[in-house]
């Protein structure tokens, strides 16, 4: 999303963020909401970094991220390759496109209390209910860009002598990793806000944990916190999937 | 024959998955898991009981407000975002501090501010219906032939109806395949957000059966709400299907290489 490449842009894409930060300020300090609704924002900046000094909040992001790497890693390797068979084989297809359609559109989170029941309080629910979400963007973006793969691309890699067995690696992957990595890509967004979700059910660690907290103390500076950390990790992730997305696209124009 | 079979799958895999759950559960033997039976014959006193409907009926109500609104603000905005350099500048950047925030993450702190009502449920469904539209729309606007705008410009459009009459079309595919991740994301907000503020909807229900230990209504209730979504889903693929006739890729063609 981020295609800035002059230092005018940067400029022009920081003032708004500034001015959402004036207006809370503004908000504050005009007296508009009470300091107990709406903390001051220096003072929750203040005391998110006290808090990424302290063990116990490091140890929390590290749950976190923990879950959304593993849950995400599952839905990249069953979404990839669920997707490519089910664009190559017929019979493949024939099974799994009748499950996708059902099994896609439903809300995953109200599986989570089957979930929870099957699989326990522990990391194995969440990552569970993260795979489940993060799958189908990315099976279904798989599929999308190995059907649009263009046959004479496979034709030629044929006549040029590439044994079949290489086409799915030589050919049909890279044609369809842009649409591989948007599916990722939306993924991912789907994955950091569903582990968050996932541990503000039931937890005992993790952001979303120290949010539930902090809302049943009433501590609203800390229920900012959270919330900024899991933006700014969401922020980070998505840079580096799109370095990696430069990195693996660098033949193709211009995506 | 073929077509046929073609309506029919997906009731037939959804048979296969009510088959092997009740499978699963006779295997485990675990009492925290009902049969599919169990669970399918719990689903008729939830749909009779007056309350528990009305509870789901304001579920949909609110996410029907939440996602219309959405769509109403989102489109304008990313069709604008995809035309004009500037406008993207501004906004992207904010876009994306705000897009992995669990929207409904947002509720403890909402209901601060506007109370456990419909306003502070339908405000979330909204925020997180928003973003992936403005994404999309954003996308699908910036990928526009630059030729068809020159036509139309050259054809004494002005700018706004060009935006209407060639941007939106030609970007609607892209568009409605936010929605849909929006619809999914709908669904989701939706289900968090009453499990969060316990006072009424679907969720509400879902939740309270997990904490009360009553398990068949529990996975009668993830059966409804699965209903649900499916059937939207449904709804919104025909829709879909309607309005962009014109840019169907050919699907059903499996690569060959044998």
């Amino acid at each position: 999303m981020i295609t800035t490449r002059t230092t005018n842009e940067w400029l022009l894409g920081a003032a708004p963020i500034v001015l959402v930060l004036l207006l809370w300020q503004g908000l504050v300090s005009f007296g508009y909401a009470p300091a107990t609704l709406l903390p001051p924002p220096v003072q929750v900046f203040l005391r998110m970094g006290q808090q990424l000094a302290s063990a116990t909040f490091q140890q929390d992001i590290a749950a976190t991220l923990f879950r959304l790497f593993a849950g995400f890693a599952i839905a990249v390797v069953l979404g990839v390759s669920i997707g490519i068979a089910a664009a190559v084989s017929p019979p493949v297809n024939a099974v799994v496109r009748p499950i996708v359609r059902v099994l896609a559109p439903l809300p995953k989170v109200a599986l989570y209390p089957a979930f929870l029941l099957l699989l326990g309080f522990n990391h194995e629910s969440k990552i569970m209910l993260v795979a489940a979400d993060a799958l189908f963007p990315i099976l279904l973006s798989t599929y999308y860009g190995a059907t649009i793969v263009e046959q004479k691309l496979i034709w030629s890699a044929l006549a040029a002598g590439t044994p079949p067995r290489d086409v799915l690696w030589k050919v049909v992957l890279p044609a369809a990793m842009p649409s591989i990595l948007t599916g990722c890509r939306i993924g991912l967004v789907i994955s950091c806000i569903v582990v968050f979700l996932a541990e503000m059910i039931t937890s005992t660690d993790g952001l979303g944990h120290v949010l539930v907290t902090a809302a049943r103390t009433f501590q609203a500076v800390d229920m900012f916190v959270p919330l900024i950390t899991i933006s700014l990790l969401g922020l980070i992730l998505n840079g580096l999937l799109q370095g990696l997305r430069a990195y693996l696209l660098r033949g193709f124009p211009s995506v | 024959m073929k077509g046929a079979l073609k309506h029919l799958s997906p009731a037939l895999a959804c048979c296969g998955l009510l088959l092997t759950w009740q499978l699963a559960s006779l295997g485990l033997k675990n009492d925290s898991f009902p049969t599919a039976l169990d669970s399918l014959r719990a689903i008729p006193p939830i749909l009779t009981d007056k309350e528990a409907l009305i509870n789901i009926l304001a579920s949909l109500r609110r996410m029907a407000i939440g996602f219309a609104l959405a769509l109403a603000f989102s489109i304008p905005l990313g069709l604008l975002m995809g035309r004009s350099r500037a406008t993207a500048a501004f906004f992207n950047p904010l876009l994306m501090l705000v897009y992995p925030v669990p929207k409904a993450a947002l509720m403890p702190i909402i209901m601060l501010w506007l109370g456990v009502g419909d306003v502070s449920k339908t405000l979330v469904i909204f925020l997180g219906v928003s973003l992936p539209v403005i994404y999309h729309s954003f996308e699908g606007a910036k990928a526009v032939e630059e030729k068809m705008l020159w036509s139309g410009a050259a054809m004494g459009l002005s700018a706004g109806e060009r935006l209407l009459r060639i941007v939106l079309p030609a970007a609607l595919p892209e568009i409605l395949t936010g929605c849909r991740t929006g619809l999914v994301l709908a669904l989701i907000t939706m289900v968090t957000s009453e499990m969060i503020a316990r006072q009424s909807g679907a969720g509400n229900i879902l939740f309270n059966a997990l904490d009360m230990g009553q398990y068949d209504t529990v996975f009668a209730m993830i059966i409804i709400i699965g209903a649900m979504g499916i059937c939207l889903d449904a709804v919104f693929e025909t829709i879909r299907r309607w309005l962009v006739r014109w840019s169907e890729p050919q699907f059903d063609m499996p690569l060959s290489f044998s």
